[in-house]
């Protein structure tokens, strides 16, 4: 297998304002959660070094503003990401309703090689408000959408409790970096087309 | 007025009294006084930029005293909330900027200097000398309620007292009609209304997070985070087309806390926002417009700088986006956040200053961005992170003095209508000059 010196990996959070974008990357990079964040203006990012199966990598995971108003600056934002995260509040309809839109503009805006396969992630933050009473987008409902959008893996997500919060990062580091393997393929470097076949698994294994 | 008067802080009394004299006569202008000596030649800080060399027909400029002026504050205004702990970061702050030409500071703007500048029905004829007075000295704390209308534009210069206290009852029923727009809506038609729904529902997830350490703001159940909301989804119908675009609310926050009184923070931050809306434009023509200015001023001011960020593919400034939008609103403490917003609106020298301090910044710390060989991302992260650690006496001053040294030439890197354009003040002066 080509090995790769980058081991960098962008990752983009994107979703409606007030879901929890900011709350989710503090509380992944930093274990920390507070409910006084502010609105996230322009955007800004944090880095973690994770363990993925032998190899570290840096993942560098960018905070936007939610306010669709901002999307035009994505262009100079989500160049380069290595994968997108979609975070909608279960607790709201319309932030659900958003999603194929944040998906959209990501693929228009980042413009990735290779669209159809780029690793995206579905996260439904929130699950802890009133016990889970609140909640107006099923699991079921999501899973679906999700399917429906070539297989993106989905979790449902406390960032106040810090529930799911690691594994869904430790799946997002996973199938960015699968993607990056995908691509290196390309590169001219010691190939090993023995090193099996390049289909993405859609649904995160881990 | 109750002689409210302080010591002025400064160190040579002889000086003092002849600069309150000065004031007295609205002779403070810094142009006044700049008859000899010399800045030019100095260049060494511009580059080398062929643009330059109109520079040298600018007025020459004599060095004026150095004396720094210490503004006296709560402590609470001073403390930065930051979003989250900032990484130990203390960047050093090594302007190379030639600042001898820049114009003396002065203690605060107090009561009884304040009522000076009103004739006796209450007019503020020398509205000019007003602006340059707070340009280089700010406005104690106790007075900004008061001083900010004026700024602001919501009261004219050439208002009598008679007139503003008309305008402040008027302006409150017009307050109250528009509010009640929204009030009235039952859950019944709020159900069928989609667009005032979501407005509010935006607005509401907003003002809880809005400058909530700072103690004005803090607490469960703030009912200055209910005026906050209240003022700020009546402006949402008072503007319905722009509607609310997060950034707004840390405008109002400054605003309210120093007005108080919610019909008048309301007017005043709908004079500003006459000025600041194009930054919320859909299209964000504001923000691209004053990012290209930015650009091409450090092209003018520091060609070097220019060039690696050229080569860094850095052109585009959106690591400046924060500092633009909300007026350095996250960059600053919250009494530093006053100061600086009272002197970008007294509209002395520049309606444009603000680019000039983005530039003064980028200058600071150029040395860093080069060597280290900042791409896009550590720009970004290296300018988020200055937050809390930006010295502000000296980033005015600074900008102030990049202003003189491009002079024309820095104008025309500044298309008309370059958002603040904060412009009703200098309506005004026009029309006090006219008369």
């Amino acid at each position: 297998m080509a090995t790769r010196k980058r081991t960098l990996l962008k990752v983009i959070i994107l979703g409606d304002s007030g879901v929890g974008k900011t709350s989710l990357m503090n509380q992944f990079v930093n274990k920390k959660f507070s409910n006084q964040y502010k609105a996230t203006i322009g955007a800004d990012f944090l880095t973690k070094e994770v363990q993925v199966e032998d190899r570290l990598v840096t993942m560098q995971i960018w905070d936007t503003a939610g306010q669709e108003r901002f999307q035009s600056l994505g262009v100079a934002f989500y160049r380069g990401a290595d994968c997108c995260v979609l975070v909608y509040d279960v607790n709201l309809l319309k932030s659900f309703e958003s999603l194929s839109n944040w998906r959209d503009e990501f693929l228009v805006q980042a413009s990735p090689s290779d669209p159809e396969n780029f690793p995206f992630m579905v996260l439904g933050n929130k699950v802890d408000i009133d016990g889970g009473n609140s909640r107006v987008v099923s699991e079921k409902r999501a899973k679906t959408w999700c399917a429906s959008k070539g297989d993106i893996p989905y979790f449902e997500t406390s960032a106040k409790d810090d529930l799911n919060v690691d594994v869904a990062f430790q799946c997002i580091a996973k199938n960015a970096l699968k993607n990056e393997t995908d691509e290196e393929i390309y590169l001219p470097d010691t190939i090993d087309f023995s090193s099996g076949s390049t289909h993405t698994s859609s649904s995160c294994s881990c | 007025m109750s002689g409210r008067s302080k010591q002025r802080r400064v160190r040579d009394p002889a000086r003092d009294v002849s600069i309150q004299v000065l004031e007295k006569f609205s002779l403070v202008t810094k142009f006044a006084r700049d008859t000899t000596a010399q800045l030019f030649g100095e260049n060494r800080l511009l580059g080398s930029n062929d643009d330059l060399r109109d520079l040298e027909r600018m007025p020459r400029i004599r060095r004026v005293d150095d004396r720094k002026t210490e503004i006296k504050e709560d402590q609470m205004l001073h403390s930065v909330d930051h979003r989250q702990e900032p990484a130990v970061c203390t960047p050093s702050y090594s302007s190379d900027i030639d600042t001898s030409c820049t114009g003396d500071r002065l203690t605060p703007l107090g009561n009884e200097e304040w009522a000076n500048y009103f004739d006796t029905e209450g007019h503020i004829a020398l509205s000019h000398a007003l602006r340059k007075r707070i340009f280089y000295g700010g406005i104690e704390p106790g007075l900004r309620h008061e001083v900010w209308k004026f700024l602001l534009g919501h009261f004219p210069y050439d208002s009598t007292y008679k007139q503003r206290a008309q305008l402040v009852v008027k302006k409150r029923e017009e307050y109250l009609i528009l509010k009640s727009q929204w009030q009235t809506i039952t859950e019944q038609q709020a159900k069928r209304f989609t667009k005032f729904r979501e407005r509010k529902s935006r607005i509401e997830k907003d003002v809880v997070r809005t400058d909530r350490s700072f103690e004005f703001y803090a607490g469960d159940d703030n009912s200055n985070i209910m005026t906050l909301r209240d003022i700020l989804i009546t402006y949402s119908f008072y503007n319905f087309d722009l509607g609310y675009c997060q950034g707004m609310s840390d405008f109002l926050s400054p605003i309210l806390y120093v007005v108080r009184d919610e019909s008048e923070a309301f007017w005043c931050f709908v004079s500003l926002m006459e000025h600041m809306a194009p930054n919320f434009h859909r299209d964000q023509n504001g923000m691209h417009s004053q990012l290209l200015a930015l650009s091409k001023l450090v092209q003018l001011l520091d060609f070097p700088l220019h060039n690696y960020l050229k080569q860094a593919d850095c052109l585009n400034y959106f690591f400046c986006f924060r500092w633009l939008l909300i007026q350095f609103k996250r960059e600053f403490s919250y009494g530093d956040v006053l100061r600086l917003w009272e002197v970008l609106w007294t509209n002395h020298l520049t309606e444009h200053l603000h680019l000039y301090i983005c530039v003064a910044l980028l200058k600071s710390h150029k040395k860093k961005i080069i060597e280290e060989e900042m791409d896009f991302d550590t720009l970004l992260k290296f300018i988020n992170e200055l937050s809390g650690h930006i010295n502000l006496e000296a980033a005015l001053r600074d900008a102030e003095a990049l202003y003189l040294i491009a002079g024309d030439s820095g104008a025309a890197c500044i298309p008309p209508g370059t958002p603040p354009s904060l412009q009703v003040a200098y309506v005004d002066e026009v029309v006090d000059n006219s008369d």
